[in-house]
């Protein structure tokens, strides 16, 4: 990348790329479109849509916002935003546990014996079983509280 | 690229923009998030094919993709010092972002139609608030946009030396409204 006239660090346009690179999005958002409808199980569409749409944001942030070839200050603050809301992504991991364990007929049904199951979602996350069944217990009336 | 003239190696305006964007990225993610955490946790989650217009957003990604290429034209010309084909490019990515508006209108409204809102269901709620907020930021790009559109007419901040770095930032903004969107056609609308 070089300078222009003007002195500062704006990015020399690269036109012919630029088209590209519209061509290639174009065609991955068929692309997009053509795997929700083709009969795939739910988490192999989801995740192919999401590398597809991994694959044109890439391509929006290196070759239209200029990132590939741009100042390492400008990369740092970036990692540093990725690894923040990769941190948000953690509770994620123990939410996909909590709901196979809550959500789940036969949990629900073990440790809320006469409930409804996720009324109970706060009681039984992360509680072992005889705790659980002792607020059951102690709590008759908050059962008939779900929906 | 490194920028002599600065300490950090580029210019304050281009480091304020990227820092912006790192925290528009951390709002959409903590609603991406809220998004994942809702539909793990419901017993069912709607196909977006049975409940939203897929080809009115269909349309919208391309339209939105076509403005991302149009304003990236026009800092081209904007680079070369081409009045004339700034001011066409960036017209058109205003004519391109008001389409796009106008297509989530005519969504919106045929939703709103059958009486379908926020409170309708846990989808909608995510979905009115995640398209809603990007929505905003549309808005937010027409009017960033539109000044530079019209600041190009008069030639004191058309002969600006800082006015490049501005059409590269308002186009950074715009991209990052385009990303945005095309992590949220596939989420809410495909899979």
């Amino acid at each position: 990348m070089a300078k222009n006239n003007n002195n500062h660090d704006e990015h020399r346009p690269n036109v012919g790329l630029y088209l590209k690179v519209f061509g290639a999005l174009m065609v991955l958002t068929v692309v997009t479109v053509a795997i929700s409808k083709v009969h795939l199980s739910r988490p192999l569409a989801i995740g192919l849509g999401l590398t597809v749409a991994s694959v044109k944001a890439a391509l929006v942030c290196a070759i239209f916002m200029h990132l590939w070839g741009e100042n390492k200050v400008i990369h740092k603050a970036l990692w540093i935003t990725v690894a923040c809301g990769a941190i948000m992504l953690l509770p994620l991991i123990d939410c996909l546990l909590v709901a196979q364990r809550i959500t789940a007929p036969v949990s629900v049904a073990e440790q809320h014996p006469g409930g409804h199951g996720e009324a109970h979602a706060a009681e039984a996350h992360a509680t072992e079983p005889v705790k659980v069944e002792a607020a059951a217990k102690s709590k008759p009336a908050a059962k008939k509280g779900g929906h | 690229m490194n920028n002599p003239d600065t300490h950090s190696g580029v210019t304050n305006a281009k480091l304020g923009v990227w820092l912006f964007l790192a925290s528009e990225i951390m709002l959409f993610a903590t609603l991406f998030t809220s998004y994942i955490v809702l539909r793990m946790g419901s017993t069912s989650w709607p196909w977006g094919w049975d409940v939203l217009n897929v080809p009115l957003a269909t349309l919208n990604t391309v339209i939105l993709i076509s403005s991302s290429v149009t304003i990236v034209m026009a800092y081209a010309r904007a680079y070369d010092k081409d009045k004339g084909g700034f001011q066409k490019w960036m017209a058109a990515t205003l004519l391109l972002s008001l389409g796009f508006l106008v297509v989530k209108g005519f969504e919106y409204g045929h939703e709103f139609a059958l009486g379908i809102g926020p409170h309708t269901s846990v989808f909608y709620a995510i979905y009115f608030t995640m398209t809603g907020l990007h929505g905003i930021h549309i808005l937010g790009g027409i009017a960033v946009n539109g000044g530079l559109l019209w600041m190009s007419t008069v030639d004191e901040h058309w002969n600006n030396h800082l006015f490049l770095g501005r059409v590269e930032g308002a186009g950074l903004y715009w991209h990052f409204v385009d990303v945005v969107w095309i992590f949220l056609f596939p989420a809410l609308y495909l899979l």
